[in-house]
Parts: structure tokens; sequence; C-alpha cells
């Protein structure tokens, strides 16, 4: 048993499918460059309403009154849009079946054959496939039959749901024009043609050679004897008069599965400001997150391009520009986002990216959004039974965004240690729930002691630079030279000192290497640390400091508090 | 005349159908104690209660950080994810791993007053307070926290005071019904009667000389000016080695888990004690 998928009045359907509104109403597709832009496809509505394909933007527009609802809708067509609705359609295939051919870029042949304990009854299967289609926000047109060729003019001819029991194909076909016949035939045999025009020459010159016979349907055909059919229309006569008979049988050639889900949208007004780009991310992170759910997966990582309008600042500049070559003056803005799991919750990834843009603004109006997400299995909802509380990781994932936006970029996550002896040596890193592999590769001073409470150092970031003063070697005093506005001066009598502790580290690295790699981490450092009580105020209080001595410059600074 | 409280336990009675629970007041659980990490504060208080605000307060060098620390390592040890809200970017790392907090579990919040600064329209403390506020709301609504700790420890006493209780209100409202325990690390109790437990921190004595070293339990002497030793000469066996550190409860509003442990049946009034009630612990430089 084959299936065939076809999506009727496809660049309708594509952007349809972008627009959900818009499939109460009629729409047309225009196609061309300015001044010979043309219908090439239209909705039942429109047809009802009078338009046809091939007429110009001008004809169309007599049709589409703006603000009438009862009115058409034009649209220029969107190649983005078409190629995102056939990926979505060759998920939906995937995720029914392996076996699946590519035939168009509107029609998909599907190899059934023994998915009937998975799937139920043909009748089922085709319901299902309907289904599905219509849920990734395509309509289409489904048919099974015994033979892929029997499958594709069914699906060409009948609206719905279409089964064809089998030997019953002649008798099913036999009514439908040879129109649809000859454009089935023109697709599968498309690979051999040598170009458009002449394929479209050869169908009309058929067509109008059988109308001339008075052969107008798949019945009258398939009654006509094959011998003289071959002898006057030569090999192509006598394999369509087989297909009219619903006859023959043919090997699919299979297609892989795409490994990359990507939706894309070209706007045909610039979008200056993020909440109406929400709205469009909205519903591409929909449309990503259903084909991902109909291939049982999830994402982990997320790209977001905007294709940005060009600012002209030279009208000279623009005029020597070859407007054909406008691809190579795009401004782009990228955007990535990486989840600790696996997701496909649309409503995650647009809060996590609405966050993104307003931290990160695209600077210039978007004119094209493209999302592309890369697959991963999705994590299993059971998480153990006994395991203590921890925040859920996708709304963490939405908090973190919204703590960055407050304090900044990494200014919220993990302190990692380094294997290093420099004082505040660390790295921010990102705070996930579910770190499996942290559990194994702890700081060896990370075990919990339980035992003994243990002094801590609140450290002052940038250190405080201090004067001090110095007798017989030990400071006996000293001063801030700045501290923060909302803290109180460090200055004072210094009651008990111990030091020096002398320290050094990273000397044998080479200046200007790291210089120009940009690491504080990694430059030489030198110091003299003391402990000191330094005598604050005059109520007798103490408080305990850890100042050092930089033997390079000869200066003092304050870097911690004990606490 | 009848006391307010037999007059509610009369209406409450006689009109059992028409009051709304909404309107009867809820009998509150006692609140479940974790230990803190400190023994003597265990004694003291009867561990941190979950589902509340605790308040740690004390000067400078007093051990907050240090009790803190030993809360988080506590929490981290149970495998609850912690975090940690630093008004005044001042975390050691180092000093948390070396406590033994797993940094793993840990979310470290580092406000700044970068952005307050450009737009000048905020003082500097003012401005991280705000950042410290928005993020514990934003870390609460979350939720799934073991432990949530702002450490205001560098924030001068009239910035603190100048949070509104209402926001303290909001948070002790927001970690009622879970199992988080919200701790404030402060100089001066600020959150007043939104905190069900108030830890006051001071320092005994510092501990500089391997000999000088009191023996556990016993009463510290400081020894010198101020409970620093005296001076000595310069030599590194000198460094400091600890400190002694006095914590008195101030409030309490689940005394009786305190009474229990502590033996304190008289000294208690009105969720107060009497007299202020203190234990000595020593916090040991591990380097």
């Amino acid at each position: 048993m084959f299936a065939c998928i076809y999506i009727p009045d496809f660049p309708v359907e594509a952007i349809v499918r972008a627009e959900p509104l818009l499939r109460a109403r009629a729409v047309a597709v225009l196609e061309g460059k300015p001044p010979v832009v043309r219908v090439v496809s239209i909705n039942e509505k429109a047809r009802r309403l009078g338009i046809k394909t091939g007429m110009t933007k001008l004809q169309a527009a007599i049709f589409a009154a703006p603000g009438e609802h009862s009115t058409a809708i034009l649209r220029q067509r969107s190649m983005e849009r078409e190629a995102s609705a056939h990926s979505a359609l060759l998920d939906v295939a995937h995720a029914f079946t392996p076996r699946v051919e590519d035939t168009a870029a509107t029609m998909l042949l599907l190899d059934l054959a023994g998915l009937e304990r998975l799937h139920g009854a043909p009748t089922q299967m085709a319901r299902a496939l309907a289904l599905r289609v219509s849920l990734v926000g395509l309509k289409a047109n489904v048919a099974l039959a015994t033979n892929p060729d029997a499958a594709m003019h069914a699906a060409r001819g009948f609206r719905g749901v279409t089964l064809i029991p089998a030997g019953k194909e002649a008798q099913r076909l036999g009514a439908l024009p040879l129109a649809v016949l000859l454009d089935a035939f023109q697709t599968s045999a498309s690979n051999n043609s040598p170009a458009d025009s002449d394929r479209e020459k050869q169908r009309e010159q058929m067509l109008d050679t059988l109308d001339r016979w008075g052969v107008r349907n798949f019945r009258t055909l398939a009654l006509l004897p094959e011998h003289a059919l071959a002898s006057r229309l030569g090999e192509a006569g006598a394999r369509l008069r087989q297909l009219a008979r619903g006859a023959g049988m043919r090997t699919l050639v299979l297609c892989e599965p795409a490994s990359r889900f990507e939706e894309a949208m070209e706007l045909e007004f610039p979008v200056e400001t993020i909440e109406p780009l929400a709205f469009i991310l909205n519903r591409l992170l929909e449309q990503l997150c259903a084909r991902l759910e109909a291939r049982a997966f999830a994402a982990q990582e997320l790209h977001l391009r905007l294709q940005l309008e060009r600012r002209v600042t030279d009208a000279e500049t623009l005029a020597a520009q070859d407007l054909s070559n406008d691809s190579h003056n795009v401004r782009q803005a990228e955007h990535s986002l990486r989840l600790p799991v696996a997701t496909r919750d649309a409503k995650v990834f647009l809060k996590l990216l609405q966050l993104e843009l307003a931290a990160h603004p695209p600077g210039a109006p978007v004119t094209k959004v493209s999302i592309t997400a890369k697959p991963a299995p999705p994590r299993p909802a059971q998480r153990g039974l006994f395991l203590p509380i921890s925040p859920e990781t996708e709304k963490l994932e939405i908090t973190l965004a919204r703590i960055s936006a407050v304090v900044g970029e990494r200014r919220a996550g993990i302190a990692g240690l380094l294997d290093s002896h420099r004082p505040d040596s660390f790295r921010m890193d990102r705070f996930m729930t579910t770190s499996e592999e942290s559990k194994h590769t702890k700081h060896p001073t990370a075990s919990y002691i339980g035992k003994q409470p243990s002094l801590a150092l609140r450290l002052f970031r940038p250190a405080w630079q201090l004067r001090v003063r110095l007798v017989e070697g030990r400071p006996v005093t000293l001063t801030a030279v700045a501290t923060p506005s909302d803290r109180a001066g460090l200055r004072g009598r210094i009651v008990w000192s111990a030091g020096p502790w002398c320290s050094s580290g990273d000397w044998w690295s080479e200046n200007g290497k790291l210089e120009s790699a940009g690491k504080d981490q990694s430059r030489p450092w030198n110091r003299e640390e003391w402990d000191v009580a330094l005598a604050n105020g005059n109520d007798g209080g103490v408080a305990l400091y850890r100042i050092y001595r930089d033997p390079a410059s000869g200066r003092w600074f304050a870097d911690a508090s004990y606490d | 005349m009848p006391s307010v409280a037999t007059l509610r336990a009369h209406l409450e009675s006689s009109l059992p159908e028409s009051l709304s629970s909404t309107l009867l007041m809820r009998e509150r659980a006692a609140p479940l104690m974790v230990s803190s990490g400190v023994a003597a504060i265990d004694a003291l208080t009867g561990g941190l209660p979950r589902g509340a605000l605790t308040e740690i307060s004390g000067p400078d060098s007093s051990g907050r950080t240090g009790v803190m620390m030993t809360a988080l390592a506590g929490a981290t040890h149970r495998q609850e994810m912690c975090a940690l809200v630093d008004a005044s970017d001042s975390f050691d790392p180092a000093s948390a791993a070396t406590t033994g907090v797993d940094l793993d579990r840990l979310l470290w919040v580092r406000c700044n007053d970068m952005l307050q600064r450009k737009s000048g329209a905020l003082s500097a403390g003012l401005g991280r307070l705000e950042q410290v506020l928005k993020v514990t709301d934003l870390l609460l609504q979350a939720g799934g926290f073991g432990m949530v700790v702002l450490d205001l420890g560098d924030i001068a006493p009239e910035c603190a005071r100048r949070v509104p209780l209402a926001s303290w209100f909001r948070f002790r409202r927001a970690v009622e019904p879970t199992a988080t325990m919200l701790l404030l690390v402060e100089q001066e109790p600020c959150a007043k009667t939104c905190a069900s437990l108030v830890v006051r921190l001071e320092r005994e004595a510092v501990c500089a000389h391997e000999i000088w070293t009191p023996r556990k339990g016993e009463r510290v002497v400081a020894g010198g000016e101020s409970g620093v030793p005296e001076n000595n000469a310069v030599s590194h066996a000198a460094l400091l080695r600890g400190m002694w550190v006095r914590a008195e409860m101030v409030r309490c509003s689940a005394p009786s888990r305190a009474q229990e442990t502590i033996g304190w049946d008289t000294r208690w009034m009105q969720g107060k004690p009497v007299q202020p009630a203190g234990v000595n612990f020593e916090l040991r430089a591990t380097w």
C-alpha cells in the first residue's frame, strides 16, 4: 500500500501556514518583478471570487479592496515559507514511515507496507496522515492505493482523504480529467526533461491531441488500444494508458530525513520593535516545535538569524550599486540559545528569545527572520522519587535570563575554582540543575566537613588602595585612598598584625603574549600579605582585614575582610 | 469585659457555617527546622526554619559569613539547590569550597551598581539593593531552591533600612508555603517582624597563637585590646587561626523548639527571650 500527500495551491498554503488568520480569507499569491507581476496561486475562496491564475496584479487588485473582509488578500510569493512548509511535510512523512519519496515540493509518496500493526487499517492510516499534516498547519489531500502512481493521481484529483481498494484503480480514477494525469506524468518525469518551457509545450500538445480524439478523462484513455496509441504517441502514450488504468508499479526514490530544522519568514514590511517581532517568533517557534514533535525530537540549541534593513547613508553609493548584488550587503544579527536540557516548549523558547533580544537589540529594522533548531532526544520526564527539590529547568532558564537582564551578562552562575594559588581566581560557569557530570568532578575540597565551622573571607572587588604607615617594617596605621560611596571608610590604627606571607605566581608567563590574549588570570602576580586588626571608630570595635603590598609598585591594598 | 480571644472563640463557635474559612485564623504549623551546620546555633535556636525568613546580623568580622557558608554547605550537602544574592560582590568561592559548599549547587548572583551609576538616577547602594530585591523576587517565583541567601553584609544599615517592609513581607509570604529557607545576612536587623528568627553575632576573641586556642566549651577571655591578642613579633607562625563568636537570639517566632532544646521554660515571654540568651562557638581558619 502506498500513500500520497498532495498540497493543492501550495504557495497559498505556505503563506496561510505562517499566517493562520488568512485561512478564512480569499488569498492570491503574486510572483514576478514589476511591472510583470502575475497571480501564480489562489485558494478556493479566491477562485469563487473570480480571481484566476495568470492575472496581473492590477487585475487581481480589483478583488482586493482594503478593509473589507469578503475581498481577497494579495501576497507576494515567499520561497522561504514554501521551503519551510515542504520541510514540515517531510517531517510528518518521516515520522510516519522511513520510506518516503520526495516527489515534488507539493507532493510526497509514502510506502506503507507493513505498517498496519503500527498505525492500523489503511483507512485509519489515511486519516492519521491527514491529521498530522493539518497539525503542522497545512491542508492536504491524502490518497492510498496499491501503487504509487494511482495514489498520486487520486491525491491530485480528489479532495480530502481517498482510499482506493486493490483492483478498483481504473474504476475510481476513470472520471478524473486528463490534465491531472499529464500534470502527474510531468512531475514524475521532470528529472529527464530539459526545461520547464519544453515540458509545458509537450503537455499542451498532448492534451490538445487527446482532446481532438475525444479523450478527456482516464476512462476513455484506458479504453484505447495500446499498440495503436503507442504508434501515434510513442512510448509516452503507452505509459499514459497504463497510468490511466491505474496499473503498473515502480520503485520509490527514497530520501533521507533532514537533520536540520529551520523555519524562516520574509517580512513584507520591516519590523522595528521587539513586540511585533515576538508574534512572528511565536508563530515560527510553534511551527518548529510541531515539526520537532512530529519527529519525536526536542531542541537544546536554537539559532535566531535576523536579516536587517540596510541603512543607506549615501544616495550616490546606493545608485552605484547593482540591485542584483544586494545579497552581498545584507546585514544580519545572530543570536544563539543553548539550554541545559532539550525541550520543545515554544513558550520557553519565545521568552528566552525575547529576553535575549531585549538585552541585545538588533539595531535596525528586521526584514527576515530565520530560526534553526538543533534536534536532540527529549529528556525523560520521570525523575527520582527521593531526589531533593530543585527548580524546574525551563523555568530556571527564564529566571536566569531575567536575572542577567538585571545584574548584567555573566554575573549569575556557578563559581568554578581555577587550579591556581592566585587570590580570587575563579570563572563563572552556567548554572544548571541537571549537572550529572558535576557529581563526579567535584573540587577536592568540596566535600562537606560538617564538624567545625570555618572562618570566611569577604572580598573587596576591586581591592581598595591604601596608605599604610610602617614602623619597624610593620603596618601601624592605614587609610583607604578611595572607598565606594556606600561603604564606611577604611582607616584607623592597627592593633594587631601578622605577616607578611609572601606569595607569587605566573612569573614564568610571557607578559607580551598574555597581554595580547587579554587574560588577566595569567598575568604574573606577587604580594606580601598581612592579616591586621583595625580599630575603627570610638566604640572600641575591631575588624579583621587582609591587606597586601605589591612589591612591584610598592602600593598597598586591602582585598578582603575576615568574617 | 471579655478578652479579644474569648470573643473570637465565641464568634467562631456560634457561627461556624456563616464564617468563610478564609476569614478564620489558621493555626500555623511549626516550621521544619534544619541544622545550620553550627552546633552552638542549633542548640540556641533549634536550627534554621524552612519556609521562613531568618536574619543573621552582626558587625564586620563577627562571623556572619562563616555561619552563612556553613549553612550553605549543609544545604548543598543535602543536594539542595541554593542561591546567593550577593549585594556587594564579596563572595569568596575559595572560602566557600573550603567550608564545604558544593559550588555546583550554588547559584551566585553578583549585583553591581554599574547600570545605576551610568544613569546617575540612584545612589550606588540603593541601586544594588534594588537589584537584590528584584533578583530575590525572581528566585522565589522560580521556586525549587532549598536556601536563598541575601548577603547585605557590606551594605550600610541606613541603606538596608530603606528597603520597604512590604518587600520583606512579600518575601516571607512567598517562602511560607515552600521548603525554602530565606537567609538574610546584614549588619543590623531590618526585616522586623517578617523575620521568624533573628540571630545576632559578635566577635569575642581572635586566635592568633596555637598555644592560645582555648578548649571547646570554655568561656573565652578576650586577650589584649578589644578581644585581640597582644601584638607579636613578625612571624608566619602568628597568622590568624580563627576567632570566637558569641551568638544571641534576638527574636524567634517559634520558641517551642528552642525551649525544648535549651530548656528555657521560664525565660520566654510573647515569643521573645526575657534576657539575651547566647552561646559561644569558634570559627577556625582552615588555611
